[in-house]
């Protein structure tokens, strides 16, 4: 889809949406550029970092005292205040629970497994919620999540934590295209889906390294709107070196440029790289003039900032060479 | 000439000047509301940039005026206001009601046009301050065919009213 099909100029949006965009108008100013984190990077004392993340969304944050290994709950929590003010503020919830359902399903996932413990910020689902689906209760689970988790969701603390994993990665995946679906705008669908399609290649190219058979796939992780075929024969064929065909279009040819590299750093290469593309794609939406796309993009920048800023402090905390986290940094939208 | 035509000339060139000062005052409260809701966005996180949206935020208002301005020049030209009363023709209170609506219709769409203009430059100003005189020149642009219209509609009453004009118009 050309890049003006999909950002057509909604004057009409700023009735509705003009508030919010203005905002994201000044919050987009606050972005951090490459050049930051390329500096972050190479700092080795503590205090150089603390002063410079003071030019970041988490300067509010970052309070004397507050240990380092706290870092990433703290960013991640940094990222969640501000989804969750911008949801508040918008004339439709859908584009800040893209990213805020994540952890909703995380929490479900350790409440399918049996786990009394839900570390992740919840987005449209409450804790209590949680707790009552890991004591086998369903009927509180919100209308969009059931549909997401779909026939299998009440069975699926039965089985063993394999399969509850496959059932809430696909229910996730399909709660992405459902909320996409809702949203009137080309641009944040196209994002959607590929970004779904990444996911899923990710989750199949994953389990087979771990020696997984795919063939449970089809039942619990499907199905996945227009792309159930797709997964369908990627499952069939069984050999990610020849799914590239099959997927086609940008991220088939992510695939097959990321098979060209060493086999240890395959998957997670393709995980970066289909990340980058979801991002660049995302980054057009600050072309539009209101409308829920500059709320989605101005968050997929705020995310891919956020997994920096964690690599970046959490790798140099650790010693890991500079070099090698410059490789691993995700695209930035400043 | 027929007194029911004149009372129709008067109709028409009174019901031009409602035109022209109710689409404009109308499109200058759309074009400040659109440019508004940017502004009220941007402030929420930079309370400091209010002085310089201020103007972007005011320039579709100006419309409302510049209709409200045809509308009492056609009162005074023709006497409702100030006494000496015209006997306009019915040619001459069509075309004064054409006029009224012509420029009602152009302030109408360049103060919405000149809200969303200003809205764009209230989102560039938000993200890079020191661009505030650039930003402006946007929807001053927009301005200009409004001043055009008010000034078109100036000449038109004024040569509209001349007694050449109302017997030329004359039935």
């Amino acid at each position: 889809m050309r890049l003006m099909d999909r950002v057509i100029p909604r004057i009409g949006n700023y009735p509705d949406w003009g508030f919010i965009c203005g905002r994201i108008s000044v919050l987009e100013g606050k972005l951090l550029s490459r050049d930051f984190f390329q500096a972050l990077v190479a700092m080795t004392h503590y205090d150089d970092i603390l002063q410079h993340l003071q030019d970041s969304f988490l300067r509010e944050y970052l309070v004397p005292g507050s240990p380092w290994e706290d870092f990433t709950a703290l960013a991640d929590r940094s990222f969640y205040d501000l989804a969750v003010s911008l949801r508040r503020e918008s004339p439709s919830p859908a584009p800040a629970n893209l990213f805020l359902c994540q952890g909703d399903y995380l929490n479900l996932k350790n409440a399918l497994s049996g786990l009394k413990d839900f570390p992740f910020l919840s987005g449209e689902i409450s804790l209590e919620i949680i707790q009552a689906i890991a004591d086998g209760k369903f009927a509180d689970l919100p209308p969009v999540f059931r549909e997401a988790v779909g026939a299998a969701g009440p069975e699926a603390s039965k089985v063993d934590p394999d399969v509850s994993d496959m059932v809430v990665d696909g229910a996730y995946l399909r709660h992405l295209l459902l909320i996409a679906g809702e949203i009137d705008s080309p641009l944040i669908r196209a994002c959607i889906h590929d970004r779904v399609l990444i996911k899923a290649v990710s989750v199949l190219w994953r389990a087979l390294r771990q020696g997984c058979p795919l063939k449970p796939y089809r039942q619990y992780f499907l199905p996945l709107g227009e792309y159930s075929s797709v997964v369908d024969e990627m499952i069939d064929i069984g050999n990610p070196d020849g799914w590239p065909m099959v997927i086609g279009a940008d991220v088939g040819d992510i695939l097959g440029e990321v098979l060209q590299w060493p086999y240890n750093e395959q998957v997670s290469r393709f995980a970066l790289l289909g990340v980058n593309h979801c991002i660049r794609l995302a980054a057009d939406g600050r072309m539009q003039t209101a409308g829920p796309e500059r709320v989605f993009a101005f968050l997929t920048g705020l995310h891919a900032e956020t997994q920096n800023l964690k690599l970046a402090v959490s790798g140099r905390l650790n010693g890991i060479e500079p070099a090698l986290l410059k490789e691993r940094l995700r695209e930035v939208y400043g | 000439m027929n007194p029911e035509w004149i009372e129709f000339g008067r109709g028409f060139c009174y019901g031009g000047a409602g035109l022209a000062f109710g689409l404009a005052g109308a499109g200058s409260a759309w074009g400040i509301a659109i440019a508004s809701h940017s502004a009220a966005g941007v402030m929420r996180e930079k309370p400091e940039l209010f002085g310089r949206m201020l103007v972007m935020i005011a320039l579709p208002g100006t419309q409302g005026f510049y209709g409200f301005i045809s509308a009492i020049l056609m009162m005074t030209q023709t006497g409702l206001i100030g006494g000496n009363v015209l006997k306009i023709t019915l040619g001459t209170g069509l075309a004064l009601f054409f006029v009224g609506l012509g420029e009602g219709l152009a302030l109408l769409v360049s103060a919405i046009k000149q809200g969303e203009a200003s809205a764009a430059g209230i989102s560039l100003l938000a993200r890079r301050p020191e661009a505030a005189g650039r930003a402006i020149l946007f929807p001053a642009f927009v301005e200009t065919y409004a001043v055009v219209s008010l000034l078109a509609t100036i000449l038109f009453i004024i040569f509209l009213t001349q007694p050449v004009a109302l017997q030329f118009l004359g039935s």
